[in-house]
Protein backbone atom coordinates (compact mmCIF):
# COMPACT_ATOMS: atom_id res chain seq x y z
CA UNK A 1 0.00 0.00 0.00
CA UNK A 2 1.30 3.62 -0.96
CA UNK A 3 1.61 6.46 1.42
CA UNK A 4 -1.58 8.70 -0.07
CA UNK A 5 -3.52 5.32 0.40
CA UNK A 6 -2.41 4.76 3.54
CA UNK A 7 -3.13 8.09 4.44
CA UNK A 8 -7.00 8.00 2.85
CA UNK A 9 -7.15 5.16 5.07
CA UNK A 10 -6.56 6.64 8.11
CA UNK A 11 -8.73 9.78 7.36
CA UNK A 12 -11.56 7.47 6.85
CA UNK A 13 -11.26 6.11 10.31
CA UNK A 14 -10.94 9.61 11.39
CA UNK A 15 -14.19 11.28 13.41
CA UNK A 16 -15.24 7.87 13.28
CA UNK A 17 -15.85 7.52 17.28
CA UNK A 18 -17.66 10.87 17.39
CA UNK A 19 -20.01 9.83 14.43
CA UNK A 20 -20.35 6.18 16.87
CA UNK A 21 -21.22 8.13 20.11
CA UNK A 22 -23.86 10.52 17.72
CA UNK A 23 -27.48 10.21 18.86
CA UNK A 24 -28.81 10.92 15.32
CA UNK A 25 -32.72 10.37 16.64
CA UNK A 26 -31.76 12.91 19.74
CA UNK A 27 -29.65 15.24 17.67
CA UNK A 28 -32.60 15.32 15.00
CA UNK A 29 -35.17 16.08 17.35
CA UNK A 30 -33.39 19.16 19.15
CA UNK A 31 -32.21 20.91 15.24
CA UNK A 32 -36.27 20.45 15.00
CA UNK A 33 -37.39 22.00 18.14
CA UNK A 34 -34.49 24.47 17.72
CA UNK A 35 -35.48 25.61 14.51
CA UNK A 36 -38.91 25.75 16.08
CA UNK A 37 -38.48 28.19 18.46
CA UNK A 38 -36.36 30.22 16.77
CA UNK A 39 -38.09 30.42 13.46
CA UNK A 40 -36.07 31.98 10.46
CA UNK A 41 -36.58 36.08 11.17
CA UNK A 42 -35.87 36.38 7.51
CA UNK A 43 -39.00 38.95 6.49
CA UNK A 44 -37.88 41.06 9.59
CA UNK A 45 -34.11 41.05 8.26
CA UNK A 46 -35.14 42.21 4.78
CA UNK A 47 -37.65 44.56 5.89
CA UNK A 48 -34.81 46.22 7.82
CA UNK A 49 -32.74 46.20 4.70
CA UNK A 50 -34.95 47.80 2.15
CA UNK A 51 -35.32 50.39 5.44
CA UNK A 52 -31.57 50.55 5.22
CA UNK A 53 -31.46 51.13 1.45
CA UNK A 54 -34.65 53.51 1.55
CA UNK A 55 -32.76 55.72 4.05
CA UNK A 56 -29.48 55.88 2.50
CA UNK A 57 -31.23 56.71 -0.86
CA UNK A 58 -32.95 59.69 1.05
CA UNK A 59 -29.54 61.13 2.49
CA UNK A 60 -28.19 60.58 -0.97
CA UNK A 61 -30.71 62.80 -2.92
CA UNK A 62 -31.72 64.65 -0.43
CA UNK A 63 -27.84 65.70 0.25
CA UNK A 64 -27.02 66.23 -4.10
CA UNK A 65 -30.15 68.54 -4.30
CA UNK A 66 -28.96 70.52 -1.13
CA UNK A 67 -25.48 70.30 -2.83
CA UNK A 68 -26.58 71.37 -5.78
CA UNK A 69 -28.78 74.15 -4.63
CA UNK A 70 -25.84 75.65 -2.68
CA UNK A 71 -22.91 75.06 -5.07
CA UNK A 72 -23.00 78.26 -7.19
CA UNK A 73 -23.51 78.01 -11.15
CA UNK A 74 -20.10 78.56 -13.52
CA UNK A 75 -19.92 83.00 -13.78
CA UNK A 76 -20.75 82.60 -17.47
CA UNK A 77 -23.47 80.33 -17.19
CA UNK A 78 -25.88 82.71 -15.04
CA UNK A 79 -26.27 85.88 -17.05
CA UNK A 80 -26.52 83.12 -20.36
CA UNK A 81 -29.65 81.87 -18.46
CA UNK A 82 -30.61 84.77 -16.83
CA UNK A 83 -30.81 86.21 -20.31
CA UNK A 84 -32.72 83.62 -21.82
CA UNK A 85 -35.73 84.03 -18.73
CA UNK A 86 -35.92 87.39 -19.15
CA UNK A 87 -36.12 87.46 -23.28
CA UNK A 88 -39.04 84.60 -23.07
CA UNK A 89 -40.58 86.66 -20.78
CA UNK A 90 -40.67 89.62 -22.74
CA UNK A 91 -42.44 88.10 -25.19
CA UNK A 92 -45.63 86.78 -22.89
CA UNK A 93 -45.69 90.91 -21.93
CA UNK A 94 -47.90 93.36 -23.28
CA UNK A 95 -47.38 97.05 -24.36
CA UNK A 96 -48.61 98.58 -21.12
CA UNK A 97 -46.53 95.70 -19.06
CA UNK A 98 -43.44 96.32 -20.94
CA UNK A 99 -43.71 100.65 -20.85
CA UNK A 100 -44.49 99.56 -16.78
CA UNK A 101 -41.13 97.80 -16.66
CA UNK A 102 -38.93 100.01 -18.92
CA UNK A 103 -40.27 102.83 -16.52
CA UNK A 104 -38.37 100.93 -13.44
CA UNK A 105 -35.39 100.39 -15.49
CA UNK A 106 -35.87 104.11 -16.28
CA UNK A 107 -35.66 104.88 -12.63
CA UNK A 108 -32.57 102.85 -11.73
CA UNK A 109 -30.33 103.60 -14.89
CA UNK A 110 -29.77 106.60 -16.30
CA UNK A 111 -31.15 107.04 -19.94
CA UNK A 112 -27.73 108.07 -21.73
CA UNK A 113 -26.51 104.41 -21.09
CA UNK A 114 -29.98 102.93 -22.59
CA UNK A 115 -29.71 102.47 -26.55
CA UNK A 116 -33.06 103.81 -26.89
CA UNK A 117 -34.14 104.57 -30.89
CA UNK A 118 -32.95 107.70 -32.40
CA UNK A 119 -34.88 110.43 -32.03
CA UNK A 120 -37.28 108.80 -29.35
CA UNK A 121 -36.90 109.44 -26.33
CA UNK A 122 -40.35 109.16 -24.54
CA UNK A 123 -41.23 105.63 -24.20
CA UNK A 124 -44.93 106.26 -24.68
CA UNK A 125 -44.47 106.75 -27.99
CA UNK A 126 -42.66 103.40 -28.60
CA UNK A 127 -44.72 100.29 -29.97
CA UNK A 128 -44.29 96.52 -28.13
CA UNK A 129 -41.37 95.79 -30.77
CA UNK A 130 -39.62 99.34 -30.38
CA UNK A 131 -39.97 98.61 -26.41
CA UNK A 132 -38.68 95.05 -26.25
CA UNK A 133 -35.60 95.96 -28.16
CA UNK A 134 -34.77 98.84 -25.93
CA UNK A 135 -35.17 96.10 -22.82
CA UNK A 136 -33.00 93.49 -24.62
CA UNK A 137 -30.43 96.67 -25.14
CA UNK A 138 -30.73 96.83 -20.90
CA UNK A 139 -30.37 93.33 -21.00
CA UNK A 140 -27.06 93.21 -22.39
CA UNK B 1 -47.93 20.32 8.50
CA UNK B 2 -49.25 17.70 6.12
CA UNK B 3 -47.09 16.94 3.09
CA UNK B 4 -48.59 16.02 -0.13
CA UNK B 5 -46.48 12.90 -0.09
CA UNK B 6 -44.94 10.51 2.53
CA UNK B 7 -41.23 10.66 3.53
CA UNK B 8 -39.42 7.85 2.74
CA UNK B 9 -35.94 7.05 2.80
CA UNK B 10 -36.05 6.66 -1.05
CA UNK B 11 -36.97 10.31 -1.20
CA UNK B 12 -34.01 12.25 -2.49
CA UNK B 13 -32.58 15.29 -0.76
CA UNK B 14 -33.39 17.22 -3.03
CA UNK B 15 -37.22 16.87 -2.64
CA UNK B 16 -36.91 16.40 1.56
CA UNK B 17 -35.19 20.06 1.02
CA UNK B 18 -38.42 21.37 -0.74
CA UNK B 19 -40.61 19.78 1.82
CA UNK B 20 -38.62 21.51 4.58
CA UNK B 21 -39.34 24.31 2.77
CA UNK B 22 -43.19 24.53 2.84
CA UNK B 23 -43.09 24.11 6.81
CA UNK B 24 -42.47 19.76 6.75
CA UNK B 25 -40.12 19.51 10.12
CA UNK B 26 -40.33 15.77 9.62
CA UNK B 27 -38.51 16.69 6.30
CA UNK B 28 -35.19 18.45 8.47
CA UNK B 29 -35.06 15.29 10.81
CA UNK B 30 -34.91 13.27 7.78
CA UNK B 31 -32.13 15.01 6.43
CA UNK B 32 -30.22 15.09 9.63
CA UNK B 33 -30.92 11.75 10.40
CA UNK B 34 -29.24 10.68 6.78
CA UNK B 35 -26.14 12.86 7.18
CA UNK B 36 -25.41 13.76 10.94
CA UNK B 37 -22.75 10.97 11.08
CA UNK B 38 -20.78 11.93 7.82
CA UNK B 39 -20.84 15.62 8.79
CA UNK B 40 -19.85 14.68 12.83
CA UNK B 41 -16.96 12.60 11.30
CA UNK B 42 -15.92 15.45 9.02
CA UNK B 43 -16.22 18.02 11.68
CA UNK B 44 -14.18 15.64 14.21
CA UNK B 45 -11.65 14.78 11.38
CA UNK B 46 -11.24 18.58 10.86
CA UNK B 47 -10.54 19.41 14.66
CA UNK B 48 -13.63 19.85 16.52
CA UNK B 49 -13.22 17.98 20.08
CA UNK B 50 -15.45 15.05 20.73
CA UNK B 51 -16.85 17.04 23.20
CA UNK B 52 -18.59 19.22 21.27
CA UNK B 53 -19.16 17.72 17.87
CA UNK B 54 -22.69 16.83 19.05
CA UNK B 55 -23.32 20.48 19.28
CA UNK B 56 -21.33 21.89 16.16
CA UNK B 57 -23.98 19.21 14.40
CA UNK B 58 -26.93 20.91 15.46
CA UNK B 59 -25.56 24.13 14.89
CA UNK B 60 -24.39 23.31 11.04
CA UNK B 61 -28.16 21.88 10.57
CA UNK B 62 -29.63 25.02 12.23
CA UNK B 63 -27.58 27.51 9.44
CA UNK B 64 -27.90 24.95 7.02
CA UNK B 65 -31.96 24.83 6.84
CA UNK B 66 -32.21 28.44 7.73
CA UNK B 67 -30.42 29.00 4.52
CA UNK B 68 -31.19 26.48 2.22
CA UNK B 69 -32.65 29.19 -0.24
CA UNK B 70 -29.19 29.52 -1.13
CA UNK B 71 -28.57 25.92 -2.14
CA UNK B 72 -28.94 25.98 -5.79
CA UNK B 73 -27.88 22.38 -6.15
CA UNK B 74 -24.28 23.15 -7.66
CA UNK B 75 -23.28 20.21 -5.03
CA UNK B 76 -24.86 17.48 -3.03
CA UNK B 77 -26.75 18.60 -0.34
CA UNK B 78 -23.92 16.96 1.88
CA UNK B 79 -20.83 18.10 0.71
CA UNK B 80 -23.08 21.94 0.84
CA UNK B 81 -23.41 21.04 4.87
CA UNK B 82 -20.07 19.74 5.09
CA UNK B 83 -18.61 23.25 4.25
CA UNK B 84 -20.96 24.88 5.98
CA UNK B 85 -19.77 22.40 9.17
CA UNK B 86 -16.11 23.88 8.32
CA UNK B 87 -17.22 27.35 8.68
CA UNK B 88 -19.26 26.76 12.52
CA UNK B 89 -16.27 25.42 13.24
CA UNK B 90 -13.58 27.99 11.99
CA UNK B 91 -16.62 30.36 14.34
CA UNK B 92 -16.07 27.77 17.43
CA UNK B 93 -12.73 27.94 17.29
CA UNK B 94 -12.66 31.70 17.09
CA UNK B 95 -15.01 31.42 20.21
CA UNK B 96 -12.80 29.46 21.94
CA UNK B 97 -9.43 31.94 21.64
CA UNK B 98 -12.02 34.74 22.96
CA UNK B 99 -12.64 32.70 25.91
CA UNK B 100 -8.72 32.45 26.40
CA UNK B 101 -9.68 28.30 26.28
CA UNK B 102 -7.46 25.90 24.82
CA UNK B 103 -6.71 26.19 20.68
CA UNK B 104 -8.20 23.92 18.81
CA UNK B 105 -5.39 22.17 17.36
CA UNK B 106 -4.85 21.94 20.99
CA UNK B 107 -8.80 20.46 22.09
CA UNK B 108 -8.39 18.28 19.15
CA UNK B 109 -6.29 15.86 21.38
CA UNK B 110 -8.44 16.58 24.15
CA UNK B 111 -8.63 13.45 26.97
CA UNK B 112 -12.23 13.88 27.92
CA UNK B 113 -14.35 11.11 27.57
CA UNK B 114 -13.48 7.76 28.37
CA UNK B 115 -9.57 7.05 28.43
CA UNK B 116 -9.45 3.35 26.78
CA UNK B 117 -11.30 4.55 24.16
CA UNK B 118 -8.30 7.76 23.54
CA UNK B 119 -5.74 4.49 24.02
CA UNK B 120 -7.20 2.65 21.30
CA UNK B 121 -6.91 5.55 19.00
CA UNK B 122 -3.86 4.67 17.13
CA UNK B 123 -0.92 6.71 16.99
CA UNK B 124 -1.16 7.09 12.89
CA UNK B 125 -4.59 8.64 13.65
CA UNK B 126 -3.24 10.84 16.25
CA UNK B 127 -0.65 11.81 13.94
CA UNK B 128 -2.61 12.59 11.31
CA UNK B 129 -5.31 14.59 13.14
CA UNK B 130 -2.20 16.42 14.37
CA UNK B 131 -1.37 17.15 11.36
CA UNK B 132 -4.47 18.05 9.97
CA UNK B 133 -4.48 21.36 12.22
CA UNK B 134 -1.32 22.16 11.11
CA UNK B 135 -2.57 23.04 7.37
CA UNK B 136 -4.26 26.22 6.25
CA UNK B 137 -7.96 25.59 6.26
CA UNK B 138 -8.23 25.09 2.38
CA UNK B 139 -5.97 22.60 2.33
CA UNK B 140 -7.31 20.35 5.22
CA UNK B 141 -10.73 20.64 3.82
CA UNK B 142 -10.09 19.44 0.48
CA UNK B 143 -8.11 16.43 1.40
CA UNK B 144 -10.82 15.67 4.73
CA UNK B 145 -13.54 15.82 1.26
CA UNK B 146 -11.88 14.17 -0.91
CA UNK B 147 -10.03 11.31 1.40
CA UNK B 148 -11.90 11.31 4.54
CA UNK B 149 -15.25 11.43 2.35
CA UNK B 150 -14.74 10.15 -0.96
CA UNK B 151 -15.69 12.97 -3.07
CA UNK B 152 -14.57 13.40 -6.54
CA UNK B 153 -12.79 16.80 -7.12
CA UNK B 154 -15.60 18.55 -9.57
CA UNK B 155 -18.12 17.94 -6.46
CA UNK B 156 -15.27 19.63 -3.73
CA UNK B 157 -14.17 22.50 -6.34
CA UNK B 158 -17.90 23.31 -6.23
CA UNK B 159 -18.60 23.43 -3.02
CA UNK B 160 -15.61 25.60 -2.27
CA UNK B 161 -16.13 27.74 -5.11
CA UNK B 162 -12.67 26.74 -6.98
CA UNK B 163 -11.41 25.10 -9.65
CA UNK B 164 -11.01 21.02 -10.01
CA UNK B 165 -7.46 21.73 -10.63
CA UNK B 166 -7.07 24.14 -7.70
CA UNK B 167 -8.61 21.29 -5.58
CA UNK B 168 -6.35 18.74 -6.60
CA UNK B 169 -2.86 20.96 -6.29
CA UNK B 170 -4.90 21.75 -2.43
CA UNK B 171 -5.55 18.05 -2.19
CA UNK B 172 -1.69 16.95 -2.94
CA UNK B 173 0.30 19.76 -1.14
CA UNK B 174 -2.00 18.32 1.65
CA UNK B 175 -0.81 14.46 1.24
CA UNK B 176 2.77 15.69 1.10
CA UNK B 177 2.99 17.74 4.58
CA UNK B 178 0.72 15.36 6.01
CA UNK B 179 3.17 12.39 4.97
CA UNK B 180 5.65 13.85 6.37
CA UNK B 181 4.17 14.30 9.46
CA UNK B 182 2.68 10.79 10.04
CA UNK B 183 5.95 9.33 8.70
Amino acid sequence: MNDEARLENLAKRLGARAAERLDVEATARKVVERLREQPVRRIVWIQQTWLRIAAALVVLVGGSVVVSRLTPTRSGDSPAHGAHFVADDLNDLSTEQLRDVLATFDELVKSDSVAAPEGNTDLRDLDARQLRAVLRSLEG
Amino acid sequence: MAHPLPLSETSSDAALILAWQSGDEQAAAELVGRHARPLARFLAGAGAPEADVDDLVQETFIRAFRSVDRFRGQCQFRTWLLTIGGNVLKDFGRRAARRKVMPLDEAVRDVTGDPHEHAEASEAEELLAAGLQKLPRLQREVFLLRAQQGLEYDEIAAALHTTPGAARVHYHHAVRKLKEIVE
